[in-house]
């Protein structure tokens, strides 16, 4: 008798969990989507994980970040060829994964903009006011890595419109090291480590109490940079991926970079700017800048 | 012809070719699984090697310069760590004293707290009146050679002093007990008794240490920056390569890293085999 309701009891049991399995299974087909997985440069993680998250709450659709540097998780995508979109802070790492067949370049979409600017800490202690204060004596000025960071290229095209050789020469005497990234370079000068730097605009809006943006002229600020977003060689789903990026690129999207101090146009960047400029692009940096 | 017996010893038997097949040790096959897993990673690096890049890094002035300055750094930043370590580890091996525990425990430190934190806090250090009064008055640390030293000296420190503190505790108290009744003052205790005797356990704590610093990278970029030629290590150099997608160049950065790293390895093991067993 007690074998018999032992086995009653088992049987019992593996039906239950049959058909808690097979109704799992059904709710799970029905209602969750393929996760989509994002490379995206690390500077533009705030608005990016807000806008996950909304995307999440409107489409049901997971979305997986992948934050570093823009370079870095453009080799990670390459290196694992998996991601269905890449999402550099810079348009010379875009036109990398292009040029490289990483990303599918018709469906690249410009997603924000950004203008370079003096960067110096909130009280300006060294009472910095122009480009030309950088050539002052034993000043720390930081720049970005002109190799590897698309800001320190576009910095260096800045000095080098600004400059003579000479007074290069004297600047380079100034210049205390290259930061490995645009988010290192904003948290150095925020520390009160260096000076001064050639950041992008929106940098004070990362470090509201401690970094204060003065402006350039127009005729010394030669271009404006913008953060895209394109679909991955690599996409499972492009269609879903491509719906991802009108999101981004869309009122919701674009109100909330906004919110993070970029612009939502090129035309509001260039209005700032206070001039018309190429936005975007690549800058072949003169050798003697890659070594002190 | 009779089947050796299982078990039996066959140098007694006098019989080598017929020894039994025995199958191999669990612990040696899982030690031939740790060599495959690293084996693994080193072939996939060298799928990636081109001659080409290999040639153009080996050649670089660049190059040279990061491994000079990781080899040159790491060596510093290792022995400053061995002579804080010495005392701290005897300190805490032989010695009951307040605040014991929380020095114990602040050891972990370094392994706990990423490279990345731990260069963090360097950065906030300076960044703060004590600090700033350190780089204006004494040494200038940030984006210099020096922070190179000290953000590999911050993050080996630790594993020095934990590792010294095992080789004192190895040593037995008796020995030094034995000595101090002949008359030995406790500093002549400790030269030549306790330190002799855990002079093993000491050089391979360097050696750890000393390829923990060579291969250090979180702290070392927070610190001191990434500009070629002045600051750049040779795992900067590697992440400044992969951040420029140049995979060639990458891999035989990291084949470089690994030969010098592995090769200094080697001959210091044998350095140490020679001196343990002098």
């Amino acid at each position: 008798m007690k074998r018999t309701c032992a086995r009653l009891w088992l049987w019992c049991a593996w039906r239950w969990a049959g058909n808690a399995l097979a109704l799992g299974l059904l709710c799970a087909q029905g209602v969750a989507q393929p996760a989509l997985q994002v490379f995206a440069g690390a500077a533009s993680k705030p608005a990016l994980e807000e806008l996950a998250q909304r995307y999440r709450e409107l489409s049901g659709t997971e979305v997986e970040l992948v934050l570093g540097g823009s370079g870095t998780v453009l080799t990670q995508m390459r290196l694992a060829r998996r991601g269905d979109i890449y999402l550099p802070g810079s348009s010379d790492s875009m036109l990398r994964a292009v040029r490289e067949g990483l990303v599918l370049p018709e469906t690249e979409r410009q997603v924000a903009w950004v203008v370079p600017a003096l960067t110096v800490p909130r009280d300006n202690p060294a009472g910095i006011r122009y480009l030309r204060d950088l050539l002052r004596p034993g000043l720390r000025v930081l720049l970005a890595n002109p190799e590897t960071v698309c800001l320190g290229a576009y910095a260096v095209e800045i000095l080098e419109h600004a400059f003579s050789p000479d007074e290069i020469a004297t600047l380079r005497q100034n210049i205390v090291n290259y930061a490995d990234s645009c988010e290192r370079t904003a948290a150095i000068v925020a520390l009160r480590q260096a000076d001064v730097t050639l950041g992008w605009h929106v940098f004070e809006r990362w470090y509201p109490d401690r970094l204060t943006t003065i402006r350039l002229p127009p005729e010394q600020v030669l271009r404006a940079g913008y953060v895209s977003g394109a679909v991955s060689r690599f996409a499972r789903d492009r269609a879903a991926a491509e719906r991802f990026l009108e999101f981004l690129c869309g009122p919701q999207g674009r109100a909330t970079f906004a919110r993070y101090g970029y612009f939502e146009s090129p035309e509001a960047a260039l209005r700032w700017l206070g001039a018309p400029r190429p936005v975007g692009g690549e800058y072949r940096v003169p050798p003697k800048w890659l070594s002190p | 012809m009779t089947p050796p017996t299982p078990g039996c010893n066959p140098a007694v038997g006098g019989a080598k070719e017929l020894r039994p097949f025995r199958p191999p040790r669990l612990s040696i096959l899982a030690a031939y699984a740790v060599l495959s897993i690293y084996a693994g990673l080193i072939l996939s690096t060298l799928w990636f090697l081109d001659l080409g890049p290999l040639q153009s890094v080996a050649r670089s002035e660049r190059t040279w310069f990061a491994v000079r300055l990781s080899l040159g750094a790491a060596t510093v930043a290792a022995c400053l760590a061995l002579v804080c370590a010495l005392p701290a580890a005897y300190a805490l091996s032989r010695h009951r004293f307040a605040g014991r525990s929380w020095v114990d425990a602040v050891l972990e430190l370094p392994m706990v707290v990423s490279p990345a934190a731990l260069g963090a806090m360097l950065l906030m250090f300076f960044s703060q009146p004590i600090g700033q009064w350190v780089q204006e008055h004494a040494v200038r640390f940030v984006f210099t050679v020096a922070g190179v030293v000290l953000a590999q000296f911050v993050t080996v420190l630790g594993v020095a002093v934990r590792l010294v503190k095992t080789a004192f505790d190895e040593v037995p108290t008796e020995l030094e007990t034995v000595a101090r009744t002949l008359g030995a003052g406790p500093r002549h205790v400790f030269w030549t008794v306790t330190l002799p005797l855990a002079r093993r356990g000491v050089l391979a704590a360097f050696v750890v240490a000393w390829a923990k610093a060579v291969g250090e990278f979180g702290a070392t970029i927070m610190l001191a920056g990434t500009m070629a030629l002045r600051t750049e290590t040779l795992p900067i150099a590697i992440y400044l390569r992969l951040s420029t997608a140049d995979l060639g160049g990458t891999a035989a950065l990291i084949l470089m890293l690994l030969c010098l790293g592995l090769g200094a390895l080697a001959v210091t093991r044998q350095l140490l085999g020679r001196a343990t067993h002098a």
